[in-house]
């Protein structure tokens, strides 16, 4: 009795105790959190990944009415791009059209970039080159080109177009397996090219937080297949839809126009941001985790990119991507977020 | 549409017929697709031509149907279930395809997406309880499907059933609060978004008689000013027949339908669904419904 009473009179907290204590708890468990979210988000991959390494080539580009090509073609030649390579090839360029209101120049790839990629890969002696898209919200491909202007580049300078929502498909087992899609259905047409080229617009997105040239190929899924909006995708998860499908396809370049991008509530409803880039590359998730960091967004914590990451589709630590052209420092513009939108929080670098 | 046009429709559509399979291409040289051949066959009854095509084109529609009605695109793809409405208004009082309608039909009213509960955020403003249809099996029911599947019901007299009545809730409550419809979210994170003339000339068509006057007369408004700027043909046909399916067909209609069909020259052949939709349109004057009167 004794004994348990001396007992109680050890354990037992004055009221001080137990405030300061608890203080100090909540101090060490927030300090803890801000730099687990800091440091560690995105899992422990950031620390654990072994990442290959990858180069990207950002241009300075502060207007769509310039020598877009030509900055094209510099940029080909520094990622080690040239004729003997492109010789011949056919060649998919995939842009993001997804909505459009007429003269809006910041929802979809602008079709000058269009224009500027179709003239550098012909200059490099490519054999076909094509523009496809599986346009995502709209039935009606053809108002969707006419809208964003597209059409009128394709019309005067003779570039196919494929509307990947009615091409024949071809069905490939989901090796990847980042969603419980047993299978990926693909426009037949992707099969008939040697080179897919995303051809990216540089946005936010209140689902993915960033789109860029990896989130560019949901835009490939045929809607007859996917639905319009393609809910099959966002059902069975947005993030594990872009890393089976960037697996399974295996494009070969990325072009992210961020001459005029994208903020706030993208892809469709955001406002206008200028950050005068063009960012090209050879692999998609080096390209855009150095969109994103443009954008001022920490590319770990965008969930397909550290997935990407995990998954060594290509690196997305700054310290293993080659920066050519500009610095990413010399032309950083972040990118405005909202903080009611979930996938915006605790992104910004 | 002028007889002149419908001779150009009915040579265009006979290039794309499939023979001796039955049913159309999407294109010259393509191969069979089941929403081209459906909107074949209806613009065709709606001519009032190509008797022995509408009878192999039907034909070829029951052979993509499934033992439990659904008709897909390909065998391999049975999730794919959204031409099921198309064929129930192809086959519309075709003896020879009776049975499969009424299957079809019995698939429509057992079928629906995924639905839940609304929740307490306001991520989305409409209320993904409603059921309607999705494009694919187990998705979220969207605008085109369940007004297609609204109208494939009513038609074959379903009008009063539980399930056509609540798809009807579903696409009032996916009208923008501004007017009109888009493929079928409204507000997403609060801010509205933009609606589609195409989206709208569906809602408008299968809300005919179910809706009214004044439910609808911002989509209308919206309606009558947007497809004064198009001259696609999925969205000026359906455009057009959401007019029409309300009375308010513009008197500027045929001469935008010949703008549209002139602009192949400068884009190519427009797909038969799309190029049949727009013939519907000018041979429609009630709206969609209308080609089954007697």
């Amino acid at each position: 009795m004794e004994h348990q009473e001396d007992n109680q009179s050890q354990t037992r907290w004055s009221r001080r105790d137990f405030l300061s204590r608890s203080l100090a708890g909540a101090v060490l468990g927030i300090s803890g959190y801000w730099a687990w979210r800091r440091f560690l988000s995105g899992g422990l991959s950031r620390l654990l990944v072994r990442e290959e390494t990858a180069e990207t080539f950002i241009a300075r580009a502060p207007r769509y009415r310039m020598d877009l090509a030509s900055l094209i073609l510099q940029g080909l030649k520094e990622l080690g791009i040239g004729p003997q390579e492109v010789r011949g090839k056919r060649i998919l360029l995939k842009p993001n059209l997804v909505e459009s209101i007429a003269g809006a120049e910041h929802i979809n790839t602008h079709p000058l970039v269009v224009r500027a990629a179709v003239e550098a890969f012909l200059h490099l002696g490519a054999g076909r080159v094509l523009v496809a898209e599986g346009v995502g919200h709209r039935r009606d491909s053809l108002l969707v080109l006419e809208e964003s202007g597209l059409a009128d580049v394709l019309f005067e300078d003779r570039i196919p177009f494929v509307d990947l929502n009615v091409d024949p498909v071809y069905t490939l087992a989901n090796a990847r397996g980042a969603t419980c899609l047993a299978t990926l259905t693909f426009p037949e047409t992707l099969r008939q090219v040697d080179w897919i080229v995303s051809l990216a617009k540089m946005k936010t997105h209140h689902w993915a937080g960033v789109t860029l040239s990896m989130k560019n190929l949901f835009g490939v899924m045929p809607g007859r297949y996917y639905g319009w909006p393609k809910n099959v995708l966002h059902l069975a998860g947005i993030e594990g839809s872009i890393l089976d499908i960037n697996a399974a396809l295996k494009p070969h370049l990325a072009l992210v126009d961020g001459i005029l991008g994208m903020e706030g509530d993208g892809p469709i409803m955001g406002t206008p941001k200028a950050a005068g880039v063009l960012v090209m590359g050879r692999n998609l998730p080096a390209v855009d985790a150095t969109c994103a960091r443009i954008m001022g967004i920490d590319p770990w914590r965008i969930r397909y990119l550290a997935g990407a990451a995990e998954s060594r589709l290509g690196p997305i630590q700054e310290s293993n991507i080659r920066q050519r052209g500009e610095t990413i420092a010399s032309v950083r513009t972040p990118f405005g977020l909202i903080e009611a939108i979930p996938a915006h929080r605790d992104i910004s670098l | 549409m002028t007889d002149q046009l419908a001779t150009a429709y009915l040579e265009t559509v006979r290039a794309r017929a499939l023979s001796p399979q039955g049913g159309f291409a999407l294109q010259a040289g393509g191969s069979f697709q089941v929403d081209a051949t459906a909107w074949a066959v209806l613009a065709l009854k709606a001519l009032g031509q190509g008797a022995a095509l509408l009878d192999a084109a039907r034909a070829r529609l029951a052979a993509q149907q499934l033992a439990d009605g659904r008709v897909i695109l390909s065998p391999e793809h049975p999730e794919t279930f959204w031409p099921t409405p198309l064929a129930i208004l192809a086959w519309h009082r075709a003896p020879a395809q009776r049975e499969a309608q009424a299957r079809a039909v019995r698939f429509l009213l057992a079928t629906a997406g995924r639905h839940w509960p609304r929740g307490k955020d306001n991520t989305f403003l409409h209320d993904p309880s409603i059921k309607g249809w999705p494009w694919i099996a187990e998705t979220h029911s969207w605008v085109e499907p369940t007004a297609l599947a609204v109208m494939a019901l009513k038609i074959t007299g379903y009008g009063e059933h539980a399930r056509v009545k609540e798809a009807i809730r579903l696409l009032l409550d996916r009208q923008l609060p501004g007017g009109g419809w888009n493929y079928g979210n409204t507000k997403v994170f609060n801010q509205e978004l933009f609606p589609f003339p195409e989206s709208t000339g569906m809602a408008l068509n299968a809300l005919r008689g179910d809706a009214r006057p004044e439910e609808i007369q911002k989509s209308l408004a919206y309606l009558k000013s947007g497809v004064r700027k198009v001259r696609t043909p999925l969205a000026l046909g359906w455009g057009l027949l959401g007019l029409a399916a309300w009375g308010e067909e513009p008197r500027e209609a045929p001469a935008w339908t010949s703008e549209c069909l002139g602009r192949q020259e400068k884009y190519g052949p427009y797909d038969t669904a799309s190029l049949s939709v727009l013939c519907l349109a000018a041979r429609a004057p009630q709206g969609l419904a209308s080609i089954f009167k007697e």
